[in-house]
């Protein structure tokens, strides 16, 4: 996967208006974003339920970070 | 040489880290926790690391990607590793940016090639700057990865390979992706544990985290969860029996580091997890001289 495919991720996982339009066509979204067809492809299977868990994880993150550096 | 076990340094326990530092064999810092800090309140991490060895740990740099890492982010991790003098440093396996979006926090990346090549380009630029190669550490994750094609232990054993880095083992971030991909079966859950075990190269496991979550509710699917690893509970018996099976595995010493970010108990409780963890590697390692 290329860095394109990274940066529609970071996309995906950061903005609700582009997520709502990519689960609503991934495919077609993912390809309009540039990315190759088996990038699309992949994007196309994604984990539902983890892209909505992992989301609001990573907006609480952010939100704390405003006070202090992220970590795991 | 022996096995090391501390804590992970947080502003909040700071205090009583200090006064507990004859307990702790060693205290993992947080690098960007000091990055753009006063000079005075820098000059803390030279009194800390007197009184006790420090091991760094990175959060930000996005090692994990096909993408190459931020130079000016390496220096700055460079001159906070000048100050501490750590025995060594870690970053996860992780992409946390793109296309100049900040994720935010850690995201597991895909698990293929191309991520496999970028990481080792980017240890080798990291190595460059900073002086030394990282350990590198396993990540947690909600979300299968997308854009995958092999399983984690594949990864991480390609990565560790391409890169020539040792490995960080998080075990409740191994015992989470298990718990949260076996979808609900216990004997998969430990099938898939006991398979990353045997799946990543044991010569190059260097250090161990510890560390607790939460189960949280898929939005709009009730009674459907994952586990959260969110540093913010006790240890569960599951990864202390994880700590075990590693010193069945690894013969040779550890460091291993309890991380707590918040809900802080007495300072007691987290000493005692650190004994527990101490009995778990020796009855692991035990076991390895019984069967020898």
């Amino acid at each position: 996967m290329s860095p394109a495919f990274e940066a529609y991720l970071a996309r995906i996982y950061t903005d609700e208006a582009e997520r709502t339009l990519f689960l609503a066509a991934p495919r077609a979204r993912a390809e309009a974003a540039g990315l190759a067809p088996a990038e699309a492809e992949a994007l196309e299977a994604i984990d539902r339920d983890g892209l909505a868990l992992a989301t609001e994880s990573f907006e609480r993150k952010r939100a704390s970070s405003k006070q202090r550096v992220p970590r795991r | 040489m022996t096995d090391l076990f501390g804590l992970g340094w947080r502003p909040a326990i700071a205090d009583r880290i200090f006064a507990g530092a004859d307990q702790l064999d060693v205290v993992e810092v947080i690098a960007e926790d000091w990055m753009a800090r006063p000079a005075r309140e820098v000059r803390a991490l030279r009194t800390l690391a007197a009184h006790v060895p420090v091991v760094l740990h990175g959060v930000s740099l996005g090692l994990a990607s096909s993408a190459p890492v931020d130079p000016k982010r390496l220096e700055a991790f460079a001159r906070v590793a000048a100050l501490a003098q750590p025995l060594f440093w870690s970053e996860h396996l992780a992409f946390v940016r793109g296309g100049g979006v900040e994720i935010g926090h850690l995201a597991a990346p895909p698990r293929c090639a191309a991520t496999i090549e970028g990481t080792a380009r980017n240890v080798a630029r990291a190595r460059a700057v900073i002086g030394s190669a990282p350990l590198l550490e396993n990540v947690a994750t909600l979300i299968d990865p997308p854009g995958s094609d092999r399983g984690e232990a594949q990864f991480v054993a390609e990565v560790l390979e391409a890169a020539d880095c040792d490995l960080l083992l998080d075990l409740h971030n191994l015992h989470t992706n298990a718990v949260n991909f076996c979808f609900g079966e216990e004997e998969k859950k430990e099938r898939e544990e006991e398979d990353f075990l045997r799946g990543i190269p044991s010569d190059r496991v260097r250090a161990v985290h510890l560390a607790g979550g939460r189960r949280v509710g898929v939005p709009g699917r009730a009674g459907v969860t994952r586990l959260l690893d969110d540093h913010l509970h006790p240890v569960p018996d599951a990864v202390f029996s994880l700590l075990e099976r590693v010193g069945a595995l690894v013969p040779h010493p550890l460091t291993v580091i309890l991380e707590r970010d918040g809900l802080y108990p007495p300072f007691e409780e987290l000493l005692s997890e650190l004994s527990r963890a101490r009995a778990s590697l020796a009855a692991g390692r035990a076991r390895r001289q019984a069967a020898a």
